[in-house]
């Protein structure tokens, strides 16, 4: 009866900080929905700066975090109603996160093969040994890595990039119907980047994984994005079709983003003109709290 | 306007600030008698010219880290400089900080060379106010009278748009773009010559980082220092350096000028770095590369590249390419490299 495979329904969240009489709310995500087809695998951009309220909503869908009002429902089910480590289970299967730091991620004295195969083992079942491995290879392999290069290493031992690709690798064990990725590649080195993005694009076309990807990054939501929503101060200003919103946003804040993009050529913007300091008036801090 | 400031080496000499000959600088350790060194910078030479701010790129395992430890003297152990030499200008015949005795370091540091790091949390006490920092940092460089030395610190922070209120601020009252402005103030009040810049506005969202670029690189106008600016992001490089390096597995791999990088870049590496980013209305695919960084517990023989290139031939494994001047001003270290053709 349900077609969708997300329904996020006008969810908010707000945060309450400050003592007893100084109390204030912080409306981190106000009012937001979306939809993901269950049919369609897609891959969904959220974007806005630091407290956009972006991560609490990949949390809320990640069910890490307990909306304040609305309604999230994963294949028809109410998160508020997973309950019980079978049903939590159940929902891992369907959702996997990613995210930015991996050496948050993972437990820094267990070596890395350790927890992939115990994650295999967790989603798959009791398999043998070597089909664990195998499996574990596998998702290893997809993302530009082996397990004879991280076998007997600490995830200390390894680079944050190779780490965050062991993380998306970890999450493909799972066989998720749904990644939610939060700024996975903002931390990946630069000659494996482009490789994880069009990861995550074969991951939507041969595994028909939808993916939620959350980022400040308007270049590379730019190259994989179908959908982009722009968030801002817990609210999305725009949303819509990728190329079309980017090409020609209409928010202003959108246009703003847009404009701070650093393009990766010589436009001596600032190379050719020495700014005069001397006209430079105190602005009014923005002070925080 | 500015000129109460006396600016200790203003006149334009043809000596560069920084001169980095043939560094090496390896992690080494011992296990059960097994000695293993990760040669994290092995063979790097290059110059930063006065008044520049000279740009290195390199993704993580480059060495591009050790690099900047190694030139701001912060070397402990397991880290060793196994040799070459890093000559400032202003200190000459040590051949590296690490050689600096401890007095002379607290002359020179903030003086003559300064820190803009990542985390602006690592220059600024947390638990003192922003102004004691600056008290702590500059005055003793400055001295005069405190009500100078504040008027210098307040017309200071107007230049990168920062209130007078923001001394009596902790850090952690401000937002990140704020206290990393105030730590570009303090990094430069003092107008060092040399100015070491760690991804300083990596954390930042974008329009702030937009804007601190500009504030940094006015500053940078003004004073006349040598910036060496380290960033893995290239679109960081192409908005603010002069020259930049590409450093990759321990070595530089090329250098010129950031337009010309861009515009023409030669190494295989730089040309697919540059390639492969994705810009907003351009749809055609980009490709990663292949493989990975090496692992420099154990790089590949030859040219530490030539597992991951396409152009590779067969003298690629035996030999190292050294840097050299393809185009003028334009060094890169590759054997399918010709100077004339390669346009």
């Amino acid at each position: 009866m349900n077609d969708l495979l997300l329904d996020v329904m006008e969810v908010s969240k707000t945060f309450a900080r400050g003592r007893l009489l100084s109390r204030e709310k912080i409306v981190a995500v106000n009012k937001v929905s979306l939809q993901l087809a269950a049919r369609r695998p897609e891959i969904l951009a959220i974007i806005g700066e630091s407290g956009s309220g972006k991560t609490t909503l990949a949390r809320m869908i990640l069910n890490m975090e307990t909306p304040t009002s609305g309604r999230l429902l994963l294949e028809g089910t109410d998160l508020a109603a997973i309950s019980g480590s079978a049903g939590r289970l159940a929902f891992m299967h369907k959702v996997q996160p990613i995210f930015q730091n991996p050496f948050e991620s993972f437990n820094p004295l267990k070596r890395v093969e350790r927890y992939l195969l115990m994650t295999r083992r967790r989603f798959a079942g009791t398999a043998g040994e070597g089909a664990a491995a195998a499996a574990v290879d596998a998702a290893l392999h997809k993302v530009g890595l082996s397990l004879r290069e991280v076998s007997g290493r600490h995830p200390h031992e390894l680079s944050g990039g190779q780490l965050q690709r062991v993380a998306i690798a970890r999450a493909l064990l799972a066989e998720p119907k749904l990644i939610v990725a939060d700024e996975p590649v903002s931390m990946i080195d630069a000659s494996l980047r482009m490789s994880i993005v069009n990861l995550f694009r074969t991951l939507r076309d041969e595994l028909g994984i939808s993916i939620i990807y959350v980022t400040h990054d308007l270049a590379t939501a730019y190259y994989i994005s179908d959908r982009i929503m722009i968030m801002q101060k817990g609210s999305v200003v725009e949303s819509g079709d990728a190329r079309t919103v980017l090409r020609a946003p209409r928010h202003p804040y959108t246009h703003q983003l847009r404009e701070a993009v650093l393009l990766p050529e010589v436009t001596n913007a600032i190379a050719n003109v020495t700014p005069s300091l001397n006209g430079l008036s105190p602005g009014a801090p923005e002070r925080r709290a | 306007m500015h000129a109460s400031v006396e600016q200790p080496h203003g006149n334009q000499d043809v000596q560069p600030l920084l001169v980095v000959r043939d560094l090496q600088a390896y992690y080494r350790t011992s296990h059960a008698g097994v000695r293993r060194s990760i040669r994290a910078v092995d063979g790097v030479s290059f110059t930063v010219r006065r008044g520049e701010i000279y740009g290195l790129a390199g993704e993580s395992s480059s060495g591009k880290t050790t690099l900047i430890k190694s030139i701001a003297g912060a070397i402990k152990p397991p880290l060793e400089i196994v040799g070459g030499s890093m000559e400032f200008a202003f200190l000459p015949g040590y051949g590296g900080l690490h050689r600096v005795p401890q007095a002379e370091l607290e002359r020179i540091r903030w003086r003559y060379l300064s820190y803009i790091m990542q985390g602006s949390m690592n220059v600024l006490n947390p638990v003192r106010r922003i102004g004691s920092s600056f008290v702590d940092f500059a005055y003793p460089h400055i001295g005069g009278s405190r009500e100078q030395f504040e008027q210098q610190v307040v017309a200071h922070l107007a230049r990168v748009k920062l209130d007078p209120s923001v001394l009596a601020a902790f850090p952690h009252e401000l937002s990140g773009g704020m206290r990393q402005r105030a730590a570009l103030a303090l990094a430069t009040i003092c107008r060092p010559g040399f100015i070491i810049a760690d991804e300083p506005t990596t954390a930042l969202d974008v329009v702030v980082q937009k804007e601190v670029l500009g504030m940094i690189r006015g500053i940078q106008r003004e004073t006349g220092s040598s910036v060496l600016f380290v960033t893995h992001d290239m679109g960081v490089h192409a908005h603010i350096t002069d020259r930049l390096a590409i450093m990759y597995a321990g070595r530089l791999v090329e250098e010129a000028a950031t337009a010309e990088i861009f515009r023409n870049p030669l190494h295989p590496y730089t040309r697919n770095l540059i390639s492969s980013l994705p810009r907003i209305g351009e749809d055609a695919p980009r490709a990663g590369l292949g493989g990975a960084p090496p692992n420099l517990a154990d790089p590949p023989s030859g040219c530490r590249f030539h597992p991951r290139c396409p152009l590779a031939s067969e003298i690629c494994s035996r030999e190292v390419p050294v840097m050299r001047e393809a185009r003028s001003e334009h060094r890169v270290a590759c054997f399918a490299v010709n100077g004339d053709d390669s346009a």
